[in-house]
């Protein structure tokens, strides 16, 4: 038997109910797949940010603090930590590497972020994509979003908490906080990692010590950049990434510096409770999602059950000219279904925009790149839905089953 | 007919007898007196009748009846050795599909669909996939009813133009009855008459059995006999000469 004739007829005088239904349907699905796509996105793109910041020692604060400024380069004044902490881990045999990092000046938009070149390579895993890393002092080095070319010189501004740089503009705010007389050339160009480092300018962190007047860290004016540092000499630093050798100094350094004017920790233990408080309303929100889908979903079904009212009359002619039972209930079946499935079909589309949609924004505003939208996981609620409605859609198709031919014949 | 037509021989002609059929009238579940009593008669193959009477004595529920679409209380139709009362409703659905042809008053097409569609209906039923050969068959006979077979919607049809696709629908899947009911009454007289050439025409031409539930004395004037149906009785048959 061939179902499909009649089902185009019917679907073709809903008119344009036939367009519509679909089309709710495929808003309420979209919601939920998207929020469950985004939701997984960011959880992906702020763990790979943070891949490379094995250990985060800073001053006694907020860690959440710390994390967002360091790994994310959310501007934050942090306090800080005495710099005889950098000199006594170069010095420790647990410790591959330390790097401090230290924030507060800006250039057209971008943070400053002095380091050094150890950090800057992230311990030697990226090189750089054009030029190369800051050699000495006054040298700059770009991320891969930072409009500047090489040999291009930059002053910078000091920044100030709460204010917000457009990036790739000097405003006016910039100008007035200028540092004159402190120039970096830029010498080099990261490669794209898909956080906010990408838009960052990355100078010897000496240079950002010089800048505020605090000296150089080391003991002579003209000591090659990096460590070792001299610990006497050098200033505060609001914070410093650690490379363990092993999983266990990681442990035993992390309960060394917890005390004694520092806090240490993995930024993995903050990204989990900040999951675990995403993955909450996520949770929410989805319930929510899929209750506003089974709402809709209701809701379709029971208006091709008053349509199915309607065509009574339509079904009994099918009967009478020879159709059994179970060619109009399917047919009634597949007009419902084919209606849900067109739904579905396009909320995954649509989830696909707004996620694209949602990606540029995430991106514009943090420089986090999401990985591209909707996956499998995403798409299953809606398999799940898809079940659900196809039985709902069976609350027309009986209707059409029991129908007494002879009397809608006659009377519609 | 071409010898490749996929419905050549679905339904053997047979003759049609009915036995004495009773149908009850039933009100808020309980007998209330008969729609129909004790007709009895019989259609030899090819035969053209009709069947005539005052609204209300029960023509359409004989039609319903003979059809299968309803069961009658008592009595039988007999069709090629089996009798179609007693079927169960899977197998009266089949025979309704490959010996019966039925015409409706209001025509009943799906407006939606185009005029080959529409004729091709009744084939839909059984088979997922539709032969070259039946597709232009259905186009054929669209042209012998005199309507344009490319047109893509029957719903922009005239009225005498849609009682003939549906006389091409009832004819696609060559059946041995042809069942009318009230064929010309929504019709002017002269698409009235064009719908009956149709149908007594084609009926002839497939040796089919006609039997016309109808009022219209053109019609009427143009069957081999007519019976006359009163208070659910049959009161008189008429033979033509």
């Amino acid at each position: 038997m061939n179902p499909w004739p009649v089902v185009l007829a019917d679907l073709r005088a809903l008119r344009w109910v036939a367009w519509i239904a679909p089309l709710l349907v495929a808003i309420a699905v979209s919601v939920g797949v998207a929020l469950s796509a985004q939701e997984r996105g960011l959880r992906q793109a702020t763990a790979q940010a943070a891949s490379d910041f094995d250990l985060l020692i800073g001053a006694p604060g907020s860690q959440t603090q710390l994390v967002l400024t360091t790994v994310y380069l959310q501007p934050e004044a942090l306090p800080l930590v005495n710099g005889a902490v950098l000199a006594a881990l170069a010095d420790d045999p647990r410790v591959k590497a330390a790097a401090p990092i230290a924030f507060g000046d800006v250039s057209r938009g971008y943070p400053i972020v002095g380091t050094t070149a150890a950090f800057a390579t992230r311990w030697g895993r990226i090189k750089p994509s054009e030029g190369r890393i800051f050699a000495r002092e006054g040298e700059a080095v770009a991320g891969a979003d930072v409009k500047l070319a090489i040999g291009d010189a930059i002053t910078p501004s000091h920044a100030h908490a709460g204010q917000r740089h457009p990036f790739g503009i000097e405003s006016l705010e910039e100008a007035r906080h200028r540092h004159e007389g402190v120039r970096y050339t830029v010498v080099g160009r990261l490669p794209r990692s898909g956080t906010p480092w990408d838009r960052a300018i990355l100078v010897p962190v000496e240079s950002v010590w010089e800048t505020h007047g605090l000296g150089n860290g080391h003991a002579a004016e003209e000591s090659p950049i990096g460590p070792p540092f001299d610990g006497a000499r050098v200033p505060g630093v609001p914070a410093i990434v650690v490379k363990p050798n092993t999983v266990a100094d990681a442990y035993v350094l992390r309960g060394q510096y917890r005390q004694g004017g520092t806090m240490a920790f993995f930024p993995a233990e903050v990204l989990v409770s900040v999951y675990r408080t995403l993955g909450d309303v996520r949770d929410v929100l989805l319930v929510a999602a899929i209750l506003n889908d089974v709402v809709v979903f209701a809701a379709v079904a029971i208006l091709l059950l008053a349509l199915s009212g309607l065509r009574r009359r339509r079904y009994a002619v099918l009967r009478a000219l020879g159709a059994s039972r179970f060619y109009v209930v399917l047919t009634a079946w597949l007009g419902a279904v084919a209606i849900l499935a067109a739904g579905c079909a396009a909320g995954l589309v649509l989830a696909q925009l707004t996620s694209l949609a949602v990606i540029r924004l995430i991106e514009a505003r943090t420089g986090l790149a999401l990985p591209a939208a909707i996956e499998i996981p995403d798409a299953l609620p809606i398999a799940a839905l898809m079940a659900l409605g196809s039985l709902f859609a069976l609350m027309p198709a009986l209707a059409a089953f029991r129908i007494p031919v002879a009397d809608a014949l006659r009377h519609g | 007919m071409r010898s490749s037509d996929v419905y050549e021989s679905a339904a053997a002609p047979s003759r049609l007898s009915i036995e004495r059929l009773g149908v009850d009238r039933v009100e808020a579940g309980r007998v209330a007196g008969a729609i129909l009593s004790d007709i009895d008669f019989t259609l030899e193959p090819g035969a053209t009748a009709a069947v005539t009477g005052p609204s209300g004595a029960g023509k359409t529920t004989l039609l319903y009846a003979i059809a299968g679409l309803v069961r009658p209380d008592r009595g039988a139709v007999r069709w090629g050795g089996g009798d179609v009362a007693a079927w169960p409703e899977r197998r009266r659905d089949r025979w309704r599909r490959d010996a019966v042809g039925l015409v409706f008053q209001d025509f009943q097409l799906f407006p939606e669909l185009g005029v080959v569609d529409n004729i091709l209906l009744p084939t839909r039923f059984d088979r997922m996939r539709t032969p070259a050969a039946l597709r232009e068959r259905a186009r054929a006979l669209a042209e012998r009813v005199g309507v344009a077979a490319a047109t893509a919607r029957a719903g922009v049809l005239s009225r005498g133009e849609q009682q003939r696709v549906a006389v091409a629908r009832a004819l696609i899947r060559r059946p041995a009855l042809l069942l009318a009911d009230e064929p010309t009454a929504s019709l002017d007289p002269e698409n009235g008459a064009r719908v009956a050439d149709a149908l007594l025409e084609m009926a002839s031409k497939a040796r089919a059995t006609l039997l016309i539930v109808s009022h219209d004395p053109a019609l009427l004037a143009r069957v081999g006999t007519i019976y006359r149906l009163e208070a659910g009785r049959l009161a008189t048959a008429e033979h033509a000469s």
